[in-house]
């Protein structure tokens, strides 16, 4: 089977088998951002953004993002020119062996589009979704807290719109080729 | 985190004493307070250019880019990988008498079959246990299992085409079995009725005290001084009973290895361990294959909590990938990591104390039994860690005995987690000397202050199960005093403000707690540099980063010693190919060990530096110094680049030379780190309902080389910690079959159940470390229980003995008290 979506801001046509997840879809495409830590939807490590909304890949089934907007961790920034959410994670040492930092990556990152001026209670929901084990999240709520300030005072990537992250894609899509 | 906690496998009961029969409590000699420290290991603050300064994680840009590749991400590498899937067992106790595997050979798409009988899988015993050669630890483990133990067992194996046709065809797999009786209580274990779960014979490597008969695995036994005569005639005797139950490692990345033959017909693994180099040596032993024949490979893991320090799915792996002559990769999933991988240790513990009427501690006395599960890797250990972490808290005692006995079940099977059996024994220990204070009237941190370690201490509680005075430990740096001081300070001890609610009462605890660095007498980390002509450096090291920051640590040493930035150096780890020989990341040895190794490389390496460099500016070696990429002559101030020193080292007229530096290192040494542990709760005396309002942990680790890493491991501790004293642990139904299988059964904390939390770095300077430091791994690990339990205790007058600590036994023990 085959369908058409948008990755990272580029449209593609992709293949899938039933039962496939949309994890399983996107690792097998190359887009090894996203983790696999349950399969079950409890461990947030698979978070991808779809059509503005951060959802658990493992649970997301592969036909009920035909024609959507899937963002992954791949969509922003690169090592040399982070993105503010990535920057906040690295200087605030909010990542120890990194499993779980690509799903709280994509949870902050959605989290602050709806909600640009969080709270430290509203941080801590935020990464709610996404079972660290390794930081007892008292960093990472640090970083979320810290990457709501850079978004606010970053001009290059105004903090709510999702058109602009969408563009930024276009430089993050490397890592991802067809099977 | 493995220890041996008794060397001489002869003697079980090692008691220290003299040839005239008198208690020998030691001189120490060997063991002098003085030690010969290189004068540049003692850096002041203002003189620390890479170390002790909060420098940018070596992985970090990788791992928020989602480049980092850990061992899944290898599949795209091998396009003609095949998946796995195991077929485990699921009855808790019984012999297989039939293997059906028919139905799925005729499936399209699978390239392999494994059974117990199959060729390819080995016919002898080993441990999964990542430990030194040879482990103290039995081997009593098959690759696939015929008689089954337990609910997880493997019995077969399968490798398709991809994962969905390879779990379709495990579940075509029928397996037969004739049921045994199972033991699900480890009270019960030894008790002459409990049926027996192995067979002596079949077992190789047993340890002291074995009794398969009475499925004990283990047991061992010391003491220093005489502790009957003194409980007997002390009028201050307490003596108490604690339990604490399983805990998952929930390692975030499941067990993962990819196997395969490379093109120079040797094995290939790539694999998710915390310890490549000892799973080398067991994959030779067990296939038989010789070691210059495998290779293996880590690359990022998504940490290991001592999950990884074991060999547990790669030999599956290897076999399979053998069978179907291509490359394979077995991903556990989240159900096995719960059920069928590995777990800490429950264990019940007795404590028994004397104590004179000034609150001087005379005598302490620790019985545990420890449930290993259906197997016995690290079960002696552990157990022996149970008291040799916790107990030299207190190493004036005169008296101390310290006994264990470690006993199988039909239940998962327990193994290294992080704090290795301390948790356990901070538990009993913290939670008893709270008692013992209030017993006696005395407020519970002017109690501990009275008795606790200081420098200068000799602590032979650490060598009580072993054989020589080698292993006591002369104490020569201990920052506890200081610990308690801040904790007490920022957690608000001396004034508690109470709620208005009558029936909301607030209390705080506090736990002390140690650790180690490394295994004494039992550890070997090795580092290799070489110069790059722009003055960068290659470092190797075995040692392996499963997170914590070892990488970044030891450039942050090597850089220290070279006078370059720490971005200067590119490292490598850990590739059995590549790397010199480590242990591992376990016991909390990485910085301690590793990092000393690194140490002296780098200073090898610089050696040659000051060496080309003199000769480049026309003077002697002794005149330079490094720093800022430069090598400087003090009395000139004539200086030359490390990249000058590369290209002319490299490409030079006359001589030429390449830069490089190696060393290893290994001690007796194990210096322990200390921390104070300060739980602040308020509980609802009518419903046993708590909340715990702050959790402050002041830590003694020396010289912290990179702060912020070394926070977040104390963070990172106090949450499994906390989840240790709080969590719901594993259920069972009535015939072992486990029922947490899930993160949503098991209720992991999340970033919102997390109570706030302060974090204390207190410096102290570890001669013996490089650059002064000591570890942090695991001593975070240590605390929460006893803190929570004594908070509670000074909250509402009731104790919680029992782990979990839940408002329903709070509840029950209050409507006690009424
Ligand atoms: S892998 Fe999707 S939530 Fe755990
Ligand atoms: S950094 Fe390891 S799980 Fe979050």
């Amino acid at each position: 089977m085959e369908m058409e979506l948008t990755i990272n801001g580029h449209k593609r046509s992709l293949k899938f088998a039933r039962g496939d997840s949309l994890l399983d879809l996107l690792r097998r495409y190359g887009y090894t951002g996203a983790k696999r830590g349950c399969d079950t939807g409890d461990c947030g490590y698979c978070t991808v953004i779809v059509d503005g909304e951060a959802v658990q890949s493992c649970v997301t089934p592969t036909k009920t993002v035909e024609g959507a907007r899937v963002e992954t961790i791949e969509s922003l920034g690169t090592q040399d020119d982070l993105h503010p959410v990535q920057e906040a994670f690295v200087d605030n040492s909010a990542l120890q062996c990194g499993f779980c930092i690509p799903g709280m990556i994509m949870n902050t990152t959605a989290a602050l589009r709806e909600n640009p001026d969080p709270s430290k209670v509203e941080a801590r929901k935020a990464i709610e979704p996404v079972l660290c084990r390794c930081t007892g999240h008292k960093k990472p709520v640090e970083a979320v807290m810290d990457a709501a300030e850079r978004l606010e005072s970053s001009t290059g990537l105004s903090r709510g719109s999702e058109e602009n992250i969408v563009e930024a894609t276009d430089i993050g899509s490397k890592g991802a080729t067809d099977e | 985190m493995s220890e041996n906690p008794n060397k001489n496998s002869e003697s079980i009961t090692a008691q220290v004493e003299s040839e005239s029969g008198l208690p020998d409590i030691g001189t120490g000699d060997e063991n002098p307070m003085e030690w010969n420290e290189p004068a540049n290991n003692r850096k002041k603050p203002e003189d620390r250019e890479s170390i002790n300064r909060p420098v940018e994680k070596y992985d970090a840009r990788k791992i928020v880019t989602g480049e980092a590749k850990y061992t899944g991400d290898f599949r795209r590498q091998f396009p003609d990988l095949a998946e796995a899937a195991v077929v485990r067992s699921d009855i808790a106790h019984g012999q297989v008498t039939n293997i059906d595997t028919s139905a799925a050979e005729e499936m399209e798409g699978v390239y392999a079959i494994l059974t117990p009988d199959s060729d390819v899988v080995p016919d002898s015993v080993y441990t999964s246990a990542g430990q030194g050669y040879p482990e103290p630890t039995p081997w009593d483990l098959r690759v696939l299992r015929e008689k089954v133990r337990m609910v997880g067992d493997p019995i077969a194996a399968v490798a398709a085409t991809d994962s969905q046709t390879a779990d379709r065809a495990a579940r075509k797999i029928d397996v037969e079995y004739e049921e045994l009786d199972p033991i699900l209580d480890y009270r019960v274990a030894m008790d002459p009725e409990s049926p027996q779960i192995h067979d002596s014979d079949e077992i190789e490597n047993k340890q002291p005290g074995a009794n398969y008969e009475n499925n004990r695995q283990s047991s061992f036994e010391g003491e220093i001084g005489d502790v009957t005569e003194a409980t007997d005639s002390s009028e201050h005797v307490l003596e108490t009973e604690w339990e604490t139950p399983y805990q998952s490692h929930c390692v975030p990345e499941p067990h993962t290895t990819i196997a395969r033959r490379d093109e120079d017909n040797r094995y290939h693994l790539i694999t998710s361990t915390q310890v490549p180099y000892h799973t080398r040596r067991q994959l030779s032993h067990l296939f038989d294959i010789p070691i210059r024949d495998i290779r293996v490979e880590k690359p990022r893991i998504g940490a290991g909590f001592g999950s990884k320090q074991a060999m547990v799915i790669e030999p599956i792996t290897l076999a399979l990938s053998i069978a179907a002559d291509r490359p394979v990769i077995y991903e556990t999933t989240r159900k096995e990591q719960f059920y069928a991988i590995r777990s800490r240790h429950p264990m019940q513990i007795r404590m028994k104390t004397a104590v004179s009427d000034e609150g001087a501690l005379e005598a302490m006395e620790m019985d545990v039994l420890s449930n290993t599960g259906a197997y016995g890797p690290h079960g002696m250990t552990v157990a022996g860690n149970v008291g040799t972490k916790p107990l030299p808290l207190y190493p004036n005692v005169d008296n101390v005995r310290f006994a264990g006995d470690i006993v199988h079940t039909n239940l998962p099977i327990a193994a290294a987690q992080r704090g290795y059996g301390a948790p356990q024994g901070h538990f009993a220990v913290e939670s008893h000397m709270d008692e013992v204070a209030r017993d006696l009237g005395m407020d519970p941190i002017e109690f501990r202050q009275q008795n606790h370690v200081r420098e200068g201490d000799l602590d032979e509680i650490a060598a009580i199960l072993g054989d020589d005075e080698k292993h006591a430990r002369r104490i020569r740096s201990c920052g506890l005093d200081e610990c308690i001081q801040r904790g007490r300070e920022a957690v608000g001890y001396d004034d508690v403000d109470q709620p208005d609610d009558p029936n909301q009462n607030r209390g705080i605890g506090v736990a002390l707690v140690g650790q180690g660095s490394g295994v004494a007498g039992a550890e070997l980390g090795a580092a290799h540099i070489k110069m790059n002509e722009d003055g960068t450096f290659i470092l190797q090291v075995g040692g392996v980063d499963t997170g914590t920051g070892t990488d970044t640590m030891v450039s942050q040493i090597a850089s220290e010693v070279l006078g370059c930035a720490p971005g200067d150096i590119v490292v490598h780890s850990s590739d059995t190919d590549i790397s010199p020989f480590d242990y591992g990341a376990y016991a909390s040895s990485t910085t301690y060990i590793t990092g000393q190794s690194v140490k002296k490389a780098a200073e090898n390496a610089k050696e040659r530096v000051l060496t080309w460099a003199a000769g480049m500016l026309e003077t002697s070696p002794d005149r330079l110094s490094v720093g800022g990429g430069d090598v400087t002559d003090e009395q000139s101030g004539d200086h030359v680049s490390l990249e000058e020193i590369g290209y002319e080292s490299m490409y030079g007229e006359d001589e030429r030379e390449h830069i490089m530096g190696e060393a290893s290192h290994s001690t007796d040494e194990s210096p322990p780190p200390f921390g104070a542990q300060f739980v602040d709760v308020t509980v609802n005396d009518q419903t046993g309902e708590f909340d715990i309002n702050q959790l402050v942990f002041a830590a003694d680790l020396g010289v912290a080389i990179n702060p912020p890493l070394a926070e977040g491991q104390i963070e990172g501790g106090q949450s499994m910690s906390l989840e240790l004293a709080t969590g719901a642990g594993y259920e069972f139904t009535d015939t072992g079959v486990p029922k947490t299988i899930s993160y949503k059964q098991y209720g992991m904390p999340r970033s919102t159940d997390h109570p706030p939390m302060e974090t204390i770095l207190v410096e102290t300077h570890e001669p013996t470390g490089p650059f002064g430091a000591k570890s942090i791994a695991e001593l975070p690990t240590n605390g929460v229980p006893p803190a929570l339990s004594n908070a509670i205790r000074d909250a509402v007058g009731i104790r919680i003995s029992t782990l979990p600590i839940t408002a329903e036994k709070i509840s029950a023990a209050l409507n006690q008290l009424d």
